[in-house]
């Protein structure tokens, strides 16, 4: 059982500092300086978790940032990493994946069910349709991890951008090196390291706190730890996350440092509490003065088992012997470490390999069975001998740390001599160094980290990488052992502790057909829990190799994506952003009882509450007035763009599916937007100011996207003109209604007769004094204005209208009104009644499209799709029964099969009918076709197909003098 | 070292909308040409500005559009819209500019900048003048840096719909890290 040791001059933890804290309401004592799980195992707390399918009782596994056998709920906060959170006072923390408390949890048992629950089971227990709602409901309750609180407050962070020359992934000595490498040479070096200090796993070790100390002495290194490199993409950006926020950092280089992650062996029972990695063991012994136990067994494929073994002994650690895989002639018998082992005495028994732990009464590891062995026959089960123990440490083998190598786009090879995945194709202004990159003596990492460093230096422009040599020599040792997996008939030897894997489990998958490397992932779900595959990935990977008789480099990993490591939601979400623009005259929406509504990122009003007026009363009492006699509308978020120049009328007549060039100086014509492929991708109204100059708009949504394109299409083309995107410089208002002319006109310094300003004419002139110009269109179906001033001017013109307008009657109207309006005069709305596949033949909008012009975008493409014909057609509906209305988007269906969709539906009061437009199969287009929607219970809605405008077909209303 | 990421100091970090400037912009061949002609002293290179006389913020925005804020003086475009109004010259087109306006200032305001905007402001060569337009939390500003008796600050401009969310933006982030917030938006 773990413990808290003598102090030593070197441990991390404040002994003047104890925190107190609770574990499943049990106080604790702790130390400043240790971890969540460094203080409960020095408490002695015999295991500390259940695991997350069979609720075996866990304990310490790796120490490492990446152990899900160690998550906690913390205050109320979920899956928090007690492996590298810092203690504080007062906590409360409680394990997850149990029911009814640690010791108590009633899941335990289906421990005991294992043999019914294989690999598999899910998809051919729980497949019924039927009883699938039932089986998810008890999955999703008994499925472990913390318990998200729905009631917890948003977090904001703070985000930020970052900048360096190079950033140095990963504080150990080979990481260390290259920092300071790259900073002699001139460069500005920032240095992450998830650990709370800098030197990696290499802390404590000869010479590193030298290198410490010369890289925190160095004017330009940055050092940041407790920063967690979580993701590398495009453009060497390396998302950076420490405990509060997420740092966007971008390096003109990076040096990856980041070391490799200790392996477990497999054998039964290698879960027990007390079975743990030996890099775990080094940490908590050195930095937080907690033994792994008070008699230790190492398990050990390599060097760094004798090296592990020798620091335990210096320690005061008893270990009584050591468990070697490896035969006598490949277990380093010259290497001073192994041969201080064996002059302390410490049996060492070389060729063998654990077969099994054994627990003791309070579940924590008491013995461990061990057999002769070898890769090829496995363990001999005949000569089992029993090593009594309270801890096993596994030293057997590492895994390069390499997902940002992925993340990046490099990519691997399997080096059978290392067994270990090393650099193959490295990204442009990467650079690998260290054990990672398959160099694991000291003086090598030593090496390979200067070299690393000096050329991203050189990348990034500073000094120059001919001097630099080009590689350093790999190890000549092995660092991992090739199998280090050992059968058991009764199992319970964990591949994957995440997910309580076995080695019979991905057998069995194998077996099953799902024999490659994602197959297996994704079958089994090896690798996809907390720690990604971590500790699991390359055990799994040569059970798989070994039942396909293959090599693991002939199979290869499973694709790495972001983020190595779990990251917070809210670090990801940072402050939460969101863009809103608001239009000039927003304060006086408010005013005026706006309800609000989003229109593409522009908050708009809805419609005007009013009291005593329900919602849909006040949208009604919004259309009357405008049908009756004065309605004003803000469509300031139109897209508004000018352009000038000679050729301004042959850019949109390229630009439009119209003809502009001819359009004469003081008229508008509607314009109508296709893209490459034909398809319908904007509209608006386009102005012609002046011979040179034109004023067009464009959709609210559309209107960022519509300018840059044109922006694009201005630098290709090369034609003689300027675009000026005005949208949120300048106002618009819809001033709308068999009252408006007259209105207006008390307001306005020019005639607004007929004669003198037409329908579809547009003028400058002064509207209450400010400089406006005005445009005739009917969008509404009335007479009306759109009315456009500078956004410092919006406000006065605004109010101006209303008082006008008040004697009459004047309402403000919203953009649910305007939906009635329009819908009633049948004019489609780009993006709503026209889908990303509609031509202008498909929204009856071909009288739009001139095809006689020498070329418009499109163009090509509208030849093909009219020879062609229409696959589907706008048309107006009525519906039969105005109570019963369909919602937009359900289907129209004629024998069984889908032939359309409702696109737009009103109940109109000023018709006194349900009206809509949906887009049919032609077979279904010809006025009178009787159609039948489905509803959302599935019931059948029975509609018309009628002509449209559904409201005043001629226009008269609009454009007759006489309208009132 | 390029872009700092540490603490944010208490010092003076100041967030100011701006009010009442006059703002002038055009664009077109011809612009520069005709904007040298009524005697302003226009940057040579793009993305680069300059101060005029009164103070006057002359901003070169590419090659061809030019941005223009009234200096304190308030000499400098009333008599160029006039000219501009009553040329009608051809290759010379109006911008209309209606932007919002703020001001950052003190000892962190690159701290600051580095929470809001993915451009290094450090780094800039800023004896060249540069012009930045770039994205600020999701909107398209312009910003010009100006060099000051107390250090650096950094005057930015953004399309007016987009003003009250940059302003109440800047407003929680600078109170985040410590400094104020000065203009209509307190």
């Amino acid at each position: 059982m773990m413990y808290r040791m003598e102090s030593h001059p070197a441990e991390w933890i404040v002994r003047s500092a104890p925190l107190v804290f609770t574990f499943e309401g049990r106080e604790v004592r702790g130390y400043e300086g240790d971890t969540i799980s460094s203080a409960l195992a020095g408490a002695g707390l015999p295991f500390l978790a259940r695991s997350f399918k069979y609720h075996r009782p866990r304990s310490i596994l790796s120490f490492a940032n990446h152990d899900s056998n160690l998550l906690f709920q913390v205050d109320g906060v979920p899956n928090v990493r007690g492996d590298v959170v810092p203690l504080r006072a007062g906590m409360q923390v409680t394990a997850v994946n149990t029911f009814g408390g640690l010791a108590a949890d009633k899941a335990r048992i289906l421990d005991r069910l294992a043999r019914f629950l294989p690999v598999g089971f899910y998809y051919k227990a729980f497949h019924s349709r039927r009883h699938f709602p039932r089986w998810e409901r008890l999955f999703r309750a008994i499925t472990g991890l913390g318990v998200v609180s729905l009631d917890a407050p948003r977090q904001s962070t703070p985000k930020r951008y970052a900048f360096c020359d190079v950033l140095v992934i990963g504080a150990g000595r080979s990481g260390l090196a290259a920092a300071l490498a790259a900073s002699e040479a001139g460069a500005a070096v920032t240095l992450v390291d998830e650990g709370a200090r800098p030197g990696g796993a290499s802390a404590g070790s000869t010479g590193i706190q030298e290198l410490v100390d010369a890289v925190q002495g160095a004017p330009r290194i940055q050092v940041l730890t407790g920063t967690e490199a979580a993701a590398c993409y495009a453009d060497l950006w390396v998302a950076l996350v420490d405990n509060t926020r997420l740092t966007k950092m971008r390096a003109r280089a990076v040096v990856l440092a980041t070391g490799v992650i200790e392996q477990p062996a497999v054998f039964r029972n290698n879960d027990l509490p007390g079975v743990m990695l030996a890099s775990a063991a080094r940490s908590l012994v050195l930095r937080h003065r907690v033994a792994p136990g008070r008699r230790v067994v190492i398990v050990a494929a390599n060097l760094e088992a004798y090296e592990t073994c020798m620091i335990l002994v210096a320690q005061g650690v008893s270990v009584a012997a050591i468990v070697d895989l490896r035969p006598e002639r490949d277990a380093d018998p010259q290497e001073p470490a192994v041969q201080d082992c064996a002059s302390h005495g410490i049996e060492l028994l070389r060729g063998s390999a654990p077969y099994a732990a054994v627990a003791g009464s309070d579940g924590v590891v008491a013995g461990l069975d061990v057999a002769p062995f070898d890769v090829v026959n496995g363990a001999d089960a005949a000569r089992v001998r029993r090593l009594e123990c309270d801890a096993v440490l596994m030293s057997i083998g590492w895994a390069a740390a390499a997902q940002l190598l992925y993340h990046a786009g490099g990519r691997t090879r399997f080096d059978d001599g290392l067994q270990q995945f090393i650099p193959e194709e490295v990204p442009d202004g990467m650079f690998v160094a260290g054990r990672v990159n398959g160099v694991f003596e000291p003086q090598g990492r030593l090496a390979d980290g200067r070299r690393a460093g000096l050329l991203a230096a050189a990348h990034a422009g500073f000094g120059s990488a001919a001097a630099v040599p080009a590689v350093v020599p790999r190890s000549g040792r092995r660092p991992s052992h090739a199998f280090p997996i050992v059968d058991h008939p009764q199992a319970k030897n964990f591949v994957d502790f995440d997910e309580d894997l076995q080695v019979r489990d991905l057998e069995n998958a194998v077996q099953e057909g799902f024999d490659s490397s994602e197959l297996l992932k994704r079958y089994s779900t090896v690798g996809m829990g907390p720690s990604q595959g971590k500790h699991s990935h390359l055990n799994a990977l040569r059970v798989l190799a070994r039942a396909r008789r293959l090599g693991p480099g002939e199979l290869g990993l499973t694709t790495a994506r972001p983020m190595y490591h779990p990251v917070p939601i809210k670090l990801l979400a940072g402050r939460s952003f969101h863009v809103e623009r608001r239009t000039p005259v927003d304060a006086d929406h408010a005013a005026q009882g706006a309800v609000w509504m989003p229109a593409g990122n522009w908050r708009r009003p809805e419609y005007y509450a009013r009291a005593g007026e329900s919602r849909e009363q006040s949208i009604a009492a919004e259309v009357a007035a405008v049908r009756s006699s004065l309605g004003l509308i803000d469509v300031g978020t139109l897209g508004k763009i000018e352009i000038y120049g000679p050729q301004a009328g042959l850019f949109l007549d390229r630009a439009y599916t119209g003809r502009f060039s001819d359009l004469r100086v003081g008229m508008t014509r509607y314009g109508l937007m296709v893209d490459e492929s034909g398809v319908v991708v904007d509209d608006g109204v386009v102005a012609r100011l002046a011979p040179e100059a034109y004023y067009f708009t464009t959709t609210t949504g559309g209107s960022a996207t519509v300018f840059r394109e044109l922006l694009r299409l201005n630098a290709l083309w090369g034609l003689d003109c300027a675009l000026v995107n005005v949208t949120g410089h300048r106002a618009g208002f819809n001033f709308a209604g068999p009252r408006s002319r007259e209105v207006l006109q008390s307001l306005c310094d020019i005639d607004l007769g007929e004669a003198a300003f037409p329908y579809l004419g547009v003028r400058e002139a002064r509207v209450a004094g400010v400089p406006a110009r005005l445009m005739r269109v009917g969008f509404v179906g009335e007479l009306g204005y759109e009315i456009h001033v500078a956004a410092g001017s919006a406000c006065a013109v605004w109010r101006a209208l209303l008082a006008a307008g008040q004697p009459h009657g004047i309402r403000p109207f919203g953009v649910e009104a305007q939906r009635v309006l329009r819908l009633e005069k049948g004019h489609l709305i780009v993006g709503q009644d026209t889908d990303g596949l509609t031509d202008p033949l498909e929204a009856n909008a071909a009288w739009a499209v001139s095809m006689k012009k020498p070329y418009f975008v499109g163009q090509r493409s509208l030849r093909i799709l009219k020879a062609r014909g229409p696959r589907q057609l706008l048309v107006g509906i009525e519906i039969d029964d105005p109570a019963r209305i369909p919602r937009e988007c359900h289907l129209v269906i004629q024998d069984g099969d889908i032939a359309g969709r409702v696109t737009s539906i009103v109940r109109s009061a000023t018709l006194g009918k349900a009206i809509g437009l949906a887009m049919v199969v032609p077979a279904l287009a010809a006025t009178g076709t009787r159609l039948t929607i489905r509803g959302d219970g599935g019931e059948p809605i029975a509609a018309a197909v009628v002509p449209t405008p559904f409201y005043d077909p001629r226009g008269e209303r609009q454009k007759a003098p006489g309208a009132a | 070292m390029s872009g700092p990421i540490g603490q944010t100091g208490q010092n003076g970090l100041q967030v100011e909308l701006l009010s009442g400037r006059a703002l002038f912009g055009c664009k077109g061949p011809r612009a520069a040409d005709w904007l040298s002609g009524q005697g302003l002293a226009i940057p040579v290179a793009p993305n680069t500005w300059s101060a005029a006389a009164d103070g006057a913020v002359v901003a070169r925005l590419g090659t061809s559009e030019f941005f223009i804020e009234e200096g304190a003086a308030g000499a400098t475009l009333q008599p160029l819209a006039s000219a501009f109004a009553a040329a009608a010259v051809s290759g010379v087109y109006p911008v209309l500019r209606e932007d919002w306006a703020f001001m950052l200032r003190g000892d962190d305001v690159e701290v600051l900048l580095a929470q809001l905007c993915n451009v290094d402001f450090v780094a800039l060569d800023h004896a060249r003048s540069p012009v930045v337009m770039t994205l600020m939390v999701g909107v398209a500003v312009l910003v010009v840096p100006q060099a000051t008796a107390a250090g650096r600050q950094y005057r930015l401009w953004c399309d007016p719909t987009y003003g009250p969310y940059l302003g109440s933006t800047l407003q929680g982030v600078v109170g985040e890290c410590g400094g104020t917030y000065r203009g209509m938006m307190e």
